[in-house]
C-alpha cells in the first residue's frame, strides 16, 4: 500500500465554486485508499490461511503482512477520525 | 519509497537467515552421512548470497537509479574442501583399504554459524520492531 502518493500531488486546491470535478476527485481519492487498505487486510488474510492450511510460508511474512494491516487500519482511522472532527468543525459554526 | 518498505528489506534478512538455519541443519544431520546423491560422501553445503538492488524511479525528478532493497540469495553450493579419511574397514562404504570418506563437515563451525544465524535473525527482527514503532509513534503524531 503506497500511502505516501497521498502526496501534495494528489491534493488539489480548494476551489472557490463546488463543481462537480473536485467532489468526485475526493470521493475517488478514498475509494482508491479504501480498496488499498482492503487489499492489505486481504493480503493479510491470505497469509494467515496460508499458515494454517500448512503452505510454504515463512512465519515472519505473516507476522509482517498482519502489522502491515493493521498500521494501514490504523492510519485510516486517524485519517477518519480527521474527517469527523473537521466535519463537526464546521458543525458547530455559528453563523 | 512506500511507508512499508523498511519492513520488507528486513524480511528479506529474515528470510535469509531461515534458510541459512535450514542449511546448517542440513549439513548437521549430514555430519556423518558417506551416501551422498553422486555416491560420495555428503559435502557441506553453503547458501550464497548479495545484496538486493532495484532500480527505482524518482516519482519527482524522474531519474532513474538502482536502490538497496535487501538481501536475496543467489543459490546454495558446495564445500570443495577434503573429505575427513577415518580408518573402519568394518564400514559398508569402506575401500579396499578400509578407509571411509566421512563428510567435510565441521560440527563446531555448524555450530558457530548456527548462533551467528540465531543472532542475526534476533537483529533482523529487533530493526524491524524499531522500525515498527516508529510508525505506530507516526500515527500518534494527529492523536492529543
Amino acid at each position: 500500500m503506497e500511502i505516501n502518493k497521498v502526496g501534495l500531488s494528489s491534493i488539489k486546491p480548494v476551489n472557490t465554486k463546488t463543481n462537480n470535478e473536485t467532489e468526485t476527485d475526493f470521493k475517488a481519492i478514498m475509494n482508491e485508499q479504501l480498496n488499498k487498505l482492503n487489499n492489505k487486510q486481504v493480503e493479510a488474510d491470505n497469509y494467515v490461511n496460508d499458515l494454517i492450511s500448512g503452505n510454504d510460508v515463512d512465519l515472519h511474512q505473516v507476522m509482517i503482512a498482519t502489522e502491515e494491516a493493521r498500521l494501514s487500519l490504523e492510519l485510516a482511522v486517524q485519517i477518519r477520525n480527521k474527517i469527523v472532527e473537521a466535519y463537526k468543525e464546521l458543525n458547530n459554526m455559528q453563523l | 519509497m512506500s511507508v512499508f518498505k523498511s519492513l520488507q528489506i528486513n524480511a528479506s534478512g529474515l528470510s535469509l537467515e531461515r534458510l541459512k538455519m535450514d542449511i546448517i541443519s542440513t549439513n548437521i544431520a549430514n555430519v556423518n552421512t558417506t551416501r551422498a546423491e553422486n555416491g560420495e560422501a555428503y559435502r557441506k553445503k553453503i547458501v550464497v548470497f548479495s545484496e538486493n538492488l532495484e532500480k527505482e524511479i524518482n516519482r519527482i525528478s524522474g531519474v532513474t537509479k538502482k536502490v538497496s532493497s535487501g538481501v536475496k540469495v543467489d543459490g546454495i553450493e558446495e564445500d570443495e574442501s577434503e573429505f575427513r579419511i577415518v580408518y573402519d574397514p568394518t564400514h559398508p562404504d569402506a575401500d579396499e583399504n578400509g578407509y571411509v570418506q566421512l563428510p567435510n563437515v565441521n560440527i563446531v563451525d555448524e555450530m558457530v554459524s548456527l548462533i551467528n544465524t540465531q543472532r542475526a535473525y534476533e537483529a533482523n527482527v529487533t530493526c524491524l520492531n524499531a522500525n515498527k514503532a516508529i510508525l505506530k509513534k507516526a500515527l500518534d503524531i494527529s492523536k492529543g
